[in-house]
């Protein structure tokens, strides 16, 4: 059970990821690499700072924005010097591994006695206490991990909603959804692009600083592969919700990450080699970008089959 | 209003397809005053166009629109004194986006987008009056995506979003060259209605001669990547689709000639 409610909890939080690769992927229509760098420099700026003594939630927010930085200036890269995007991506992630252990001073950077959003949550329920449910009991400082998270995770996806509603927020999404147009009614596609991977690197980042509070250590390596990962959690979660709505999008991610993380829990669980994992997620995606296509071609040929006129 | 000077454009000068699509057009378009274009393939009448909207900044030549300096401005810039149609009904619109979403984008042309909110219910209740106004059914289908309509609808629409903040300049780029002959009418009555009512002036680009005859006030006749005529006042009223053919006619008679009397020249001196 409690293997369960860890899964949850880091679904939850790789969702910030899925979001983050969502406002990238799909709303921008970016194909956006440096999401493995960001998601590593949110966790290595979280850990220094907390270890230099800093408040959890000055040390998050400032992972974020070193995020938001790294997004930056993959937009700069992509829009002002006119680099292939996904190129952009690749060089500022190769970029961000030097800078990652430039921050952190070393590849592993733990967390010991140091406060964290994670030490602040537990410390509403006492350590030994339990909820049961039938069968099962749960520690309640996880369930309290989890209601923090969820809280954090809410205040995020609502906030997101708003603001694809405003102005701001439609010129952004036009920007993804039809360029020539947006231009022609006095957006700079640029611009918007850069900020949106600002935002899209900074919710990344946020991620990894939340990772890394609750995993309680930093790793120079902890990207490897998140945005393969957040991709599976986007594409799941489209087909849980069915609707290219903005709001549901976001609800979708959200869903697509926990599932996708529970997936892979029980798949552990059942005998899967860990290090097969990046291995078993990127067929996953191959399978979930290609099965569509796949499944209406055989549709149509048995339609074709059954039909009167055919045989 | 709109002062184009001496303008000249050539894609991918210097290699095997160099095209020297505008060769120095000169240009003023009086306030209100609505423009047809004209022209075969390949004469410059799309480029022009493009050259105004900023698509692409002109190698020579000036632009000036409203007596301000536009040549070295980029499209974006421009955008908050032109609204634009374009040939593909799919351009104008953003296809994943709701019918109210885009002429919420449309309400803001130009201008400065921040953080308040794009459809309050008294924008959403304007724009469904100004749809309504149009006569095209679509005002109930405000949250509706875009790309779930007919070319038609989207067309309409388009040309709805590029005059909802009254342009200085409306430019239709074939906007009609797209559609089936029914929407074709419809666009078509919808541009007049618009561009009447509001005052609008207007630069047309179109393929078709009866269009070119019946519509606007001002006819240019672009050949080569020139103005080769300009029918105004009496001379346009008088213009029949006929007219038009045989001119088009004695334009490709000349080029031949010319062609001929190249290699002929060539010939002797070479």
């Amino acid at each position: 059970m409690s293997l369960l409610v860890g899964s949850f909890t880091m679904g939850l939080i790789l969702s910030l990821l899925a979001l983050g690769v969502l406002v990238s992927f799909r709303i921008l229509a970016f194909r956006d690499l440096t999401v493995d760098g960001s998601i590593a420099l949110g966790g290595a700026v979280a850990a220094t700072l907390l270890v230099a003594g800093w408040n959890p939630w000055l040390a998050t927010a400032a992972a974020c924005l070193a995020g938001a930085l790294a997004g930056t200036v993959t937009g700069v890269l992509a829009t002002r010097f006119q680099i292939n995007g996904l190129l952009a991506g690749i060089l500022v992630m190769t970029a961000l591994y030097s800078v990652n252990l430039r921050v952190m001073g070393k590849s592993n950077l733990p967390l010991m006695k140091e406060q964290t959003i994670i030490t602040m949550a537990q410390r509403f329920a006492a350590s030994d206490a339990r909820w049961s449910f039938s069968r099962w009991e749960v520690p309640v400082q996880d369930v309290a991990i989890v209601a923090m998270i969820s809280l954090l995770i809410g205040l995020v996806a609502v906030t997101m909603y708003a603001f694809f509603r405003t102005n701001l927020g439609l010129a952004m999404r036009a920007s993804g959804d039809n360029e020539q147009m947006i231009r022609a009614l006095g957006v700079e596609v640029g611009w918007m692009t850069t900020f949106g991977l600002a935002l899209s690197n900074g919710l990344v980042a946020l991620a990894g600083a939340l990772l890394v509070q609750y995993q309680g250590f930093a790793d120079v390596q902890m990207g490897i592969g998140m945005v393969v990962w957040g991709f599976a959690s986007v594409i799941i979660g489209e087909s849980l919700v069915g609707s290219r709505q903005i709001g549901l999008l976001l609800v979708g991610a959200v869903m697509g990450s926990i599932l996708f993380r529970l997936l892979v829990a029980i798949a552990l669980r059942w005998g899967l080699n860990p290090n097969d994992l990046k291995l078993v997620t990127a067929l996953f995606v191959f399978a979930a970008l290609v099965l569509p296509g796949a499944i209406a071609i055989v549709r149509k040929h048995f339609a074709q089959r059954s039909s009167p006129l055919a045989s | 209003m709109l002062d184009i000077q001496q303008i000249a454009k050539t894609f991918h000068a210097g290699t095997p397809n160099e095209v020297r699509a505008l060769r120095g057009v000169d240009l003023k378009i009086e306030p209100g005053s609505f423009v047809i274009l004209i022209g075969t393939n390949g004469s410059g009448k799309s480029t022009l166009l493009n050259a105004v909207a900023g698509s692409f900044l002109v190698d020579t030549g000036r632009l000036k629109l409203n007596g301000r300096e536009i040549t070295r401005w980029p499209e974006h810039r421009r955008a908050q004194f032109i609204g634009r149609v374009f040939q593909n009904p799919f351009t104008g619109t953003a296809p994943s986006m709701t019918i109210a979403e885009n002429l919420a984008l449309a309400a803001k042309r130009g201008r400065t987008r921040g953080l308040g909110w794009a459809l309050s219910s008294s924008t959403k209740n304007d724009l469904r009056e100004r749809i309504r106004a149009m006569g095209l059914g679509l005002e109930d289908r405000l949250d509706n995506a875009i790309g779930s309509l007919s070319g038609g609808q989207r067309q309409s629409l388009t040309l709805l979003m590029a005059g909802l903040l009254k342009p200085d300049l409306l430019l239709l780029d074939e906007h009609t060259a797209a559609l089936d002959p029914k929407s074709a009418d419809q666009v078509i009555r919808l541009t007049e209605e618009f561009i009447r009512r509001d005052r609008l002036t207007t630069l047309m680009v179109t393929h078709s001669m009866h269009q070119a005859a019946h519509l606007g006030d001002r006819l240019i006749m672009m050949v080569r990547g020139r103005v080769h005529h300009d029918f105004q006042g009496a001379e346009k009223r008088r213009l029949t689709p006929e007219n038009l053919l045989a001119r088009f006619e004695e334009v490709r008679r000349a080029d031949q000639l010319d062609e001929t009397a190249a290699e002929m020249l060539g010939r002797q001196y070479v």
